[in-house]
C-alpha cells in the first residue's frame, strides 16, 4: 500500500543498517551486544512510532538505555536480595 | 396476476430495477402471493454541471440541439468540499436510460466543465427518491399496463428481521473447477430435488437445462464458476443446438457481461473473473462473490439491502463499492451533490505535522511467553465508531466554525456539532452490527436465526471495515486525508486512554493492536472481574468496549529469526470456554498442508485441557505420543494426498519470477505446459515430491505414485510447526527433536524460559547464569 512515510519497521531497519559498517568493525563479542542493544531498542517500537521524533535514532537510544536499566534494576534487586539476611527476619526487626 | 385490475394494489419486494428503452424503468416484483411481475415506472433523471455562465450558456446550447426529451433549470446545490450552496445548471433527462450516453458525450465536449450526479447507480437514485432498496417490502399501486402509480417501502434496511421474500433458488455446480480440468457433469439443486445432469451427450443436456429454467422458473440462479465458465458455455450450447434458452425473464434482453480485474487490496492480490448478470432472474456466482465463504447468501442479501446496489452487483463488488454506493445515497437524501472526479488537494502543511499525522493505528510488541489470567478486551468496531463519536468526514475536519475542537496531536479543527455525511452513513449500520453482535451472543446455539444473524454480522464487517480506509482514498468521493487521520489519531488516544485506565487499576498491559488490549492480573477470573475495567474505558473514551475473552493461558511467540524478538501478531491461547484463539501461526495459514495444520489445531485441542501455564508442562506425554502417530502418518504416505497439498496465491506471472526453482514457480511451469494459465491472485497447488523440480502440479493429469512424496520435506515442516507450540514450554529448537524421538529426556520442564537479552553473551564473557 501507499505509503508517505516508511513505517517504524522500515525505519528501524535502516538505522541498523546504518550502523553495519560500525558493526563489522567490531569483535565478535561486541558485534553480538550490538545486536543485543537493536534488539532492546526494537521491544518498543510502538512507542516511538508514536513519538515520531524527528530524529528517530535518539529515541531508538532511549528505548536501548531503558532497556539497560531495567536490567541494572533487576541486578540491584538480586544481589541486594542476596547480600541481606532473609527478607523476612529484616522486616519483623524494623517493626 | 394484475391482469385487467386497473388501480390495482400489491405487498411484495422489489426484486430487480434497471433502465429499459422506452418506459423509463422495469421493476420486477415478487408478489406475496407468489406472482413474479414486470412493471414499468417513469423515471426522468437529472444531473447538474457548474461553470461560469458563459461556458454553461455553451451547455445550454448544445442540450438545445441533443434529440432527446430533456429540461434544464438554474438552481442551488450543495458542495460538500467547498461547504456552501453553489449556483449548477440541472439538467433533467426523461428517459432513464439516455442519461449515461448524454453525460458521456456532454463530459467529452466540456471537459472544463464541473458535473456532479452523473454516473449514480439508478438503484441508488430510485432508493433515493422512492426509499425502496433491493428486497424491500413493500405495498404497490399499478394500473392496467402495468404501469406503476404509486410505490411505499413498508421496510427499512435496518430491521433485523425483514419479512423473508419467499425466493426460488435453483443451484448449479459443475463437479470441478472448469479453471484445472474438464467438468463432467452438473449437479443440480432446487427446493427438494437434486441430481446429476452428464454434460455429454449435449443436446438432451441443453434440453434439460431449459426445461428446468422453464418449470420451476428460479428467481436466482445460483452457480460455481458461472461467471466464468458455466454461462458462458450454456450459451454456447444452445446456440449450438438452436434450443432456445430462458436465462433472463425480461424479453429481449440478452446477459450483460463485465470484464475480469486483477487488483491489489490490503497486501493480497486480488483476482476476479468475469461477470455475467441477468435481467428479470439474478444470477449469483458464488465463486466469483466477493467474500461468499463469510456471508453467503444470506450476507449477499443483507449487503443489498444496506447498500442499496442491486443484488447481482452487491453479491460482486468489493466492500469499499458499497461505502461508497452508502454515502452517496445520503449525499443524495442530503441534497448533496455529488462530485464525478474529486478534485481535492490536501491542504499544505509542516513536515512535523506529516509526522504525527501520518501514522496508523499502535501495534505492540508484546512480552514474549506463556501467560495466565489474561483478559483480551476490544473496542467494539473501533474506527466506524470513532468516526460516528468524533462526528469525522471531510466535510466536518478543518471546520472554521466556533464551536469546533482540536483534534489530539494533528492541530487541525473538527465541527462535531453538525452531523458529517460519512458519520450519518455509517451510524444505522453500526448500530445495526451492534445489534446483530448482542443477539449473536444472547441466542441458543441450535436457533436457526444465530446463524443468519452471523452471516450479516459478517457482510457489515466488511463494510466498516472499509470506510474508514475510504476516507483516505484517493478517488473515493467523499475520502479526504485529514478526515482518514483524524480517524487513526483518535484511535491512538483511545488505545494510550484503555491503557492508562487498565494501569490505574493495577493490570499489567501485555499487549496492545490497534483496538484491542491484552491485560493480565492474577486472581481475576470472572467476566465479572472485568466489568469496572470495561465499564471505566468506556466511561473516559466514549466509545463501546466488550471483554472477548479471559483466557486460561494465552502464548505470545517471538520472531522465528530472533527469540528475543517479539512480533506483535504471533500467538495461540485458550479461552475459558475452551475456544482456542489463534494468530499467525501455521494452522492459521493457507499456504499450510492440511496434515501440519490439522496436527496443530489437534496439539492445540489436547492443550485445551490445561487449565492454566502451570497445567500446560503435564500434558507433555500426550503430545509426543499424538505427534509421534501423526509424524509416522504423514512419513508412511498413508494420508489421502490432499493432505500434503500445498495451496499458494500467485502474486505474480510465470516469466515474473526471478528463481524458476522456487516450488511455485516450478508448479506453475508445469501447468503451463500442458496449456492451463493461470493469473495472479489465482492459486496453485502443488505436492513436494523427490527429485527435480521437487514439485508436483495438483492439476496435472494422471495418476499420481505417492512414493514419490518428499516425507523428508513435510517433516521439516511438521517439525517447525510442532515447535511453534511448545517453543513458550522451554524447547529449544533441536531440544525438541531430542524429546520428541528419545535421545534425550527432560527431567523437568521449566516454563517460560526465553532467553532475556544478554544472556547468551554471559559464556562470551567467562559468566555463567547463576538464577
Amino acid at each position: 500500500m501507499g505509503r508517505t512515510l516508511p513505517s517504524i519497521a522500515q525505519v528501524f531497519l535502516g538505522e541498523q543498517e546504518a550502523f553495519s559498517r560500525f558493526r563489522r568493525a567490531l569483535r565478535r563479542s561486541d558485534q553480538l551486544v550490538v545486536d543485543d542493544l537493536f534488539a532492546s531498542a526494537q521491544k518498543h517500537l510502538a512507542a516511538t512510532a508514536y513519538a515520531a521524533h524527528a530524529l528517530p535514532f535518539e529515541t531508538f537510544l532511549l528505548a536501548m538505555l531503558l532497556e539497560e536499566h531495567k536490567e541494572t534494576m533487576r541486578l540491584r534487586q538480586l544481589i541486594e536480595e542476596m547480600l541481606s539476611p532473609t527478607a523476612s527476619p529484616s522486616t519483623q526487626e524494623q517493626t | 396476476m394484475m391482469d385487467g385490475a386497473a388501480g390495482s394494489s400489491f405487498l411484495g419486494w422489489v426484486m430487480d430495477v434497471f433502465e429499459t428503452a422506452r418506459q423509463g424503468v422495469v421493476l420486477w416484483f415478487l408478489s406475496e402471493d407468489g406472482t413474479r411481475c414486470r412493471l414499468t415506472q417513469p423515471f426522468p433523471v437529472t444531473f447538474y454541471a457548474a461553470a461560469d455562465p458563459a461556458r454553461l450558456q455553451a451547455l445550454q446550447h448544445e442540450l438545445a440541439q441533443q434529440p432527446i426529451k430533456l429540461c434544464t433549470y438554474e438552481t442551488q446545490r450543495r458542495d460538500l468540499f467547498i461547504n456552501a450552496e453553489i449556483p449548477v445548471l440541472a439538467i433533467e433527462v426523461e428517459q432513464t436510460i439516455q442519461q449515461p450516453l448524454l453525460f458521456q458525450r456532454l463530459s467529452q465536449a466540456f471537459p472544463d466543465i464541473t458535473f456532479y450526479d452523473a454516473d449514480i447507480q439508478l438503484s441508488l437514485r430510485y432508493q433515493a427518491r422512492t426509499g425502496v432498496f433491493p428486497l424491500a417490502y413493500c405495498r404497490i399501486n399499478a394500473d392496467a399496463n402495468h404501469v406503476v402509480q404509486s410505490i411505499q417501502p413498508l421496510d427499512t434496511p435496518w430491521e433485523l428481521d425483514p419479512p423473508p421474500p419467499p425466493l426460488r433458488i435453483l443451484s448449479l455446480e459443475p463437479d470441478v473447477n472448469p479453471v484445472h480440468s474438464e467438468p463432467t457433469e452438473l449437479l443440480i439443486r432446487y427446493e427438494k430435488h437434486t441430481g446429476r445432469i452428464p454434460l455429454q451427450p449435449e443436446r438432451p443436456f441443453i434440453i434439460n437445462i431449459a426445461s428446468i429454467l422453464q418449470t420451476y422458473d428460479p428467481d436466482i440462479l445460483l452457480t460455481n464458476w458461472g461467471d466464468t465458465w458455466l454461462i458462458d458455455h450454456l450459451l454456447k450450447l444452445s446456440k449450438k443446438w438452436k434450443i432456445p434458452l430462458p436465462l433472463n425473464r425480461e424479453p429481449g434482453r440478452g446477459v450483460a457481461r463485465r470484464g475480469e480485474k486483477v487488483y491489489f487490496s490490503y497486501g493480497q492480490v486480488i483476482h476476479r473473473g468475469q461477470q455475467v448478470h441477468l435481467f428479470g432472474r439474478l444470477h449469483i456466482d458464488r465463486c466469483n462473490a466477493m467474500l461468499w465463504g463469510d456471508y453467503g447468501l444470506d450476507g449477499v442479501f443483507e449487503l443489498g439491502r444496506v447498500t442499496g446496489l442491486p443484488l447481482q452487483m452487491s453479491a460482486r463488488v468489493s466492500p469499499g463499492s458499497g461505502i461508497s454506493a452508502m454515502q452517496m445515497t445520503t449525499a443524495l437524501h442530503m441534497g448533496v451533490l455529488v462530485p464525478w472526479h474529486k478534485q481535492q488537494a490536501e491542504d499544505p502543511r509542516s513536515a512535523l505535522s506529516l509526522f504525527y499525522g501520518d501514522q496508523g493505528g499502535l501495534v505492540y510488541q508484546p512480552t514474549i511467553g506463556l501467560h495466565s489470567h489474561v483478559g483480551e478486551i476490544d473496542f467494539i468496531s473501533m474506527y466506524p465508531s470513532v468516526v460516528v463519536h468524533f462526528n469525522i468526514s471531510s466535510e466536518t475536519v478543518g471546520s472554521r466554525s466556533p464551536q469546533a475542537e482540536l483534534i489530539p496531536e494533528l492541530g487541525m479543527t473538527i465541527d462535531r456539532t453538525t452531523p458529517g455525511l460519512v458519520p450519518l452513513t455509517l451510524q444505522p449500520l453500526l448500530r445495526k452490527r451492534i445489534a446483530f453482535k448482542e443477539q449473536i451472543l444472547t441466542l441458543p446455539e441450535w436457533d436457526p436465526l444465530k446463524k443468519r444473524y452471523k452471516m450479516c454480522a459478517s457482510a457489515h464487517k466488511w463494510l466498516l471495515v472499509t470506510c474508514f480506509g475510504y476516507l483516505g482514498y484517493k478517488n473515493a468521493r467523499f475520502g479526504r486525508i485529514e478526515a482518514h487521520q483524524a480517524v487513526t489519531a483518535y484511535g491512538r488516544e483511545m488505545l494510550l486512554a484503555a491503557k492508562d485506565v487498565a494501569e490505574d487499576l493495577g493490570f499489567e498491559v501485555l499487549h496492545m493492536y490497534v483496538d484491542g488490549l491484552w491485560v493480565r492480573k492474577p486472581g481475576l477470573k470472572t467476566v465479572h472481574d472485568f466489568q469496572p475495567i470495561l465499564y471505566e474505558v468506556s466511561a473516559k473514551t466514549g466509545l463501546p468496549i466488550s471483554l472477548d475473552g479471559i483466557f486460561r493461558w494465552v502464548a505470545f511467540l517471538p520472531s522465528r529469526r530472533d527469540e528475543c524478538i517479539p512480533v506483535p501478531n504471533r500467538y495461540f491461547g485458550v479461552f475459558q470456554d475452551g475456544t482456542i484463539k489463534i494468530r499467525g501461526i501455521e494452522a492459521r495459514r493457507c499456504d499450510t498442508p492440511a496434515c501440519i495444520s490439522g496436527m496443530q489445531m489437534e496439539v492445540l485441542k489436547l492443550m485445551t485441557k490445561a487449565a492454566s501455564a502451570e497445567e500446560l508442562p503435564g500434558l507433555l506425554p500426550q503430545i509426543r505420543a499424538l505427534l509421534l502417530k501423526r509424524l509416522s502418518l504423514i512419513q508412511q504416505r498413508v494420508l489421502p494426498l490432499e493432505e500434503y497439498l500445498v495451496t499458494l496465491k500467485l502474486s505474480r506471472t510465470l516469466e515474473e519470477y526471478k528463481a524458476p526453482n522456487t516450488p511455485t514457480a516450478a508448479a506453475l511451469a508445469q501447468l503451463q505446459a500442458i496449456g492451463k494459465s493461470l493469473r495472479p491472485g489465482q492459486r496453485v497447488r502443488f505436492l513436494f515430491t523427490l527429485g527435480n523440480p521437487g514439485v508436483h502440479a495438483w492439476d496435472l493429469p494422471g495418476m499420481f505414485d505417492p512414493q514419490r512424496l518428499d516425507v523428508q520435506r513435510y517433516k521439516i515442516l511438521f517439525l517447525r510447526a510442532a515447535f511453534t507450540l511448545l517453543q513458550p514450554m522451554g524447547f529449544s529448537e533441536t531440544g525438541l527433536e531430542d524429546w520428541l524421538f528419545g535421545r534425550e529426556r527432560p527431567s523437568e520442564l521449566p516454563i517460560d524460559t526465553f532467553r532475556r537479552v544478554g544472556q547468551h553473551l554471559l559464556p562470551a564473557f567467562g559468566l555463567q547464569e547463576s538464577v
